[in-house]
């Protein structure tokens, strides 16, 4: 779990920098004003990666990614989709495929690119504790980061320097930072409480309070900032108690918000800065104000007892036994709440409840629980929550829960595929007798009978060039009655009267002898046309044939494949499936355990406060009873 | 002389406060006040795999990881198929929305008609625009299309200048042939007419 504890954050980052190194238009920008995207699509799918990357669609993101480089649809964005496939895979702790990718992409001709590459190296080494080897990557990094990876660079450089032990060098490279970045104000908060915890020399903490200050005293524009402005303060606060200096402390407690997730620990602590000064009265002041809050809460837990203690220091024995009583009431109360919940987590039905009220579309990292389940203190589930363990432990049960379903979905599918695939294949056999029935009958001898004609004719024409092999049937009979007549006319032995006609005849024949050769340039160019249309027509219909030959061979091979791969994709989800499930009972039952464990550290704080609690309360029995001893002394014989 | 009973807890207290606080107990729910950052000190100081712990691949969380790796490679060799089986690459036709600046236009919805069916209606969330803002390019339809000549007419609406409701569509006749065909709906803005403009691409 710990390894799981140590990336969520990181991996946020990740996201971003993806982004960053993709070139996409990010963050800021987007929440902003539209802002024009400074990378040119050249490949749709490669925009609709980024469509789904920008919705935090990441598991949609990178497998519609790695289907569309399989067909090879984005080839013209091919190292940044390898960026962004490496550092979504990352994004998921998936160290080893990632690492492969930036392995790959350092070879890599843009200097852009290498630069790119060799710092998510870094960042995977860097996670997986190859330190020398992540330094080795990080000085690979020339100067072609995009600005916002420069930040992280700078970080990455921060904590392994951290890593080795060399505060003063990371405490150096962090001042290179702007205070405004997110990850710089929260690389100098780890750095202030590394060095605070590094060897107790005063050199050490005096740095280390000098760095936590600069955080305390930040601007902070957001609410995470100015949590993280508190914590800074507690720390030093609670640092100078121990040094021996709570007026110190109380300066730095002082600036910690009244209403925040920090507040009960400042509270705590600015009660015992005024105790180390001697001024029970004022300790009472905070202290009684926590003691009204939450019990849930340890510091409030312990302010039910540090009440009375102030009241035994100022004399008010009498009101401390009172409050010693309360408190030990109270944390019984508590004790019992407390295992009803325990008892609650240990059955398994809250967490998918949990789910099911706080629906997310995918497995990711931004997610956040909104409703809480129906438990019966809901105050201590709250408490779990707030941990970053379960968070991550969390995180994965749902991850997997979504895996689950993602793998249902495609059984059903696949059998869906399979049924699909078995219909088209009845449906080939049952039509493809038909086709061929047609096929045979497609009159193809016919058009080819018809292909000579036109084109004999057009050849007779061309060489007679007198439009009479273009002539109609009209014309033709018209012809024949013509030669006819001319025949008649021109006969030797014909009356008078015949030969009266032979003029008519011959204008006759003229005319139609010139309304045919007018007619032969337009019936010349149809039958051409008509020739290629039935050329056209007859290619078509036979690469009809070729084709419905191919499929008689090809289809049934296809549908072959498909059910091939459809049957070696099946046995792959029925291992899978059950696997999925068995991690998922397992992971169910770590969050359980986490919870659990959690709500009884609680209880052991408890316990140990009942008996502290207990134990003052026989301190003044045992005064009070030392205290009348004298006085009963005398009245004894 | 009273004791001081809360010598110990003080000190438990200050170890919790002080170095590891961010990512421990906090009083609220994580609903109520999301912590991003929560580990990122824990990040720095404990960052690298100590040479104690288990190896990666035999705890849990690394057996997810790899069953996360293993689920990733068989949902893109199941699209793959998906495809393959559903659009052939000769019949397959792919509608894509993107947006270029998108100042002058804010997208509610797209409705898309091929040969004068409509073939997908998409209403937008604002996650979507601004995935679109940010150069995202949306697939809207994919489906198959018989070679030939075809018609797709898109509708776009949504405010334009001045907060006015605004419908425009923007039509394309193309030549389906043997390839898969790619059709990119684009909204750009023109400047200088101050006014949103549509227009189509194909791929080729």
């Amino acid at each position: 779990m710990r390894e799981a504890s140590l990336l969520r954050r990181p991996l946020t980052r990740i996201a971003l920098a993806v982004a960053l190194a993709t070139g996409a238009c990010t963050g800021a920008a987007a929440a902003d004003a539209p802002a024009r995207p400074n990378r040119e699509i050249k490949d749709p799918y490669y925009g609709d990666a980024l469509f789904h990357f920008f919705q935090d669609h990441y598991f949609t993101s990178v497998t519609t990614l790695m289907a569309s480089q399989h067909f090879g649809r984005v080839s013209r964005h091919d190292e940044e989709s390898e960026i962004l496939r490496g550092g979504m895979l990352l994004s998921y702790g998936l160290t080893r495929e990632s690492g492969q990718i930036f392995a790959r992409l350092i070879e890599s001709t843009s200097p852009k690119v290498r630069d790119r590459a060799w710092f998510f190296l870094a960042k995977i080494r860097y996670q997986r504790g190859y330190l020398p080897e992540a330094e080795n990557a990080l000085a690979q990094v020339e100067d072609q980061l995009p600005e916002g990876l420069q930040e992280e660079r700078i970080l990455l450089q921060a904590n392994l320097l951290m890593a080795h032990g060399d505060f003063n060098a990371a405490a150096e490279v962090l001042n290179g930072m702007s205070l405004k970045a997110s990850s710089s104000r929260y690389a100098r908060y780890n750095l202030g409480v590394a060095l605070l915890k590094l060897d107790g020399t005063p050199r050490s903490i005096a740095r280390g309070m000098s760095i936590l200050d600069d955080v305390g005293r930040m601007p902070a524009e957001n609410e995470e900032f100015r949590s993280l402005r508190d914590r800074a303060n507690v720390a030093l606060g609670f640092t100078a108690l121990t040094e021996g200096d709570p007026k110190t402390a109380r300066g730095y407690l002082e600036r910690v918000r009244l209403k925040s997730l920090q507040s009960n620990k400042a509270l705590l602590g600015f009660g015992w800065a005024a105790d180390s000064l001697k001024d029970p009265k004022l300790a009472l002041v905070p202290w009684l104000e926590l003691a009204g809050r939450d019990v849930g809460d340890s510091a409030a837990l312990e302010a039910r007892i540090a009440v009375p203690y102030a009241y035994t220091k100022l004399g008010a024995y009498g009101q401390a036994l009172d409050r010693y009583n309360t408190a030990i009431a109270a944390f019984e109360q508590e004790s019992k709440a407390l295992r009803e919940s325990i008892a609650a987590l240990r059955s398994p039905k809250w967490i998918d409840t949990m789910i099911d009220a706080n629906p997310g579309d995918e497995m990711g990292w931004f997610w956040r629980l909104g409703d809480l389940p129906d438990v019966p203190h809901a105050a201590h589930l709250s408490q779990v929550l707030a941990q970053h363990e379960f968070q991550e432990a969390f995180k994965n049960y749902r991850d997997l829960r979504f895996l689950a379903k993602n793998l249902d979905d495609w059984k059903n599918k696949l059998g869906i595929f399979d049924a699909m695939l078995a219909t088209r294949k009845k449906a080939f056999a049952e039509r493809l007798p038909p086709v061929q029935a047609r096929a045979g009958d497609t009159g193809i001898e016919l058009l080819g009978k018809r292909r000579d004609t036109v084109a004999e004719q057009v050849a007779r024409g061309e060489q007679a060039g007198d439009g009479v092999a273009f002539a109609d049937a009209r014309e033709h009979d018209l012809l024949q009655r013509v030669n006819g007549l001319r025949a008649a006319v021109d006969a030797p032995g014909a009356d008078a009267e015949v030969t009266a006609l032979r003029d008519r005849v011959r204008l006759a024949g003229g005319l139609l002898t010139w309304q045919l050769a007018q007619k032969q340039t337009d019936r010349f160019w149809a039958l051409q046309k008509e020739l290629q249309r039935i050329d056209a027509e007859l290619a078509e219909v036979k690469r009809r044939d070729a084709e419905l030959v191919a499929a008689q061979k090809e289809e049934p091979a296809r549908f072959d494949r498909f059910g091939q791969r459809i049957a070696a994709l099946t046995p792959l989800l029925d291992v899978m499936i059950p696997r999925v499930a068995a991690l998922g009972r397992e992971q169910q039952r770590a969050v359980q355990d986490i919870a659990v464990a959690q709500l009884t550290r609680q209880q052991e704080r408890l316990a140990d406060y009942t008996t502290q609690a207990r134990f003052a309360v026989a301190q003044l029995y045992d005064r009070a009873y030392a205290t009348k001893e004298p006085e009963r002394a005398p009245a004894r014989p | 002389m009273l004791l001081h009973p809360l010598r110990l807890s003080l000190a438990a207290l200050l170890i919790a406060a002080a170095p590891s606080a961010i990512g421990q107990a906090t009083s609220a729910p994580a609903a109520a006040a999301p912590t991003p950052a929560a580990s990122a000190p824990a990040m720095a100081l404990a960052p690298a795999g100590a040479a104690s712990a288990p190896p990666l691949a035999a705890t849990l969380d690394g057996r997810v990881q790899d069953v996360k790796s293993d689920v990733i490679k068989l949902n893109r060799d199941l699209l793959v198929l998906e495809e393959e089986l559903l659009f052939p690459a000769n019949t397959q036709v792919a509608v894509f929305v993107s947006m270029d600046v998108g100042r002058m236009f804010e997208l509610d919805s797209v409705q898309v008609k091929l040969d004068d069916k409509v073939v997908a209606a998409y209403l937008y969330t604002p996650l979507e625009v601004q995935a679109l803002h940010r150069g995202g390019v949306q697939r809207v339809w994919l489906g198959n299309l018989k070679t030939g000549d075809h018609e797709l007419v898109a509708y776009f609406t949504g405010k334009g200048p001045h907060d006015r409701d605004y419908k425009r569509g923007a039509t394309v006749k193309f030549d389906k042939g043997t390839e898969a065909k790619y059709i990119e709906l684009r909204i750009k803005d023109s400047m200088g007419k101050l006014q949103p403009e549509f227009d189509v691409k194909l791929w080729q």
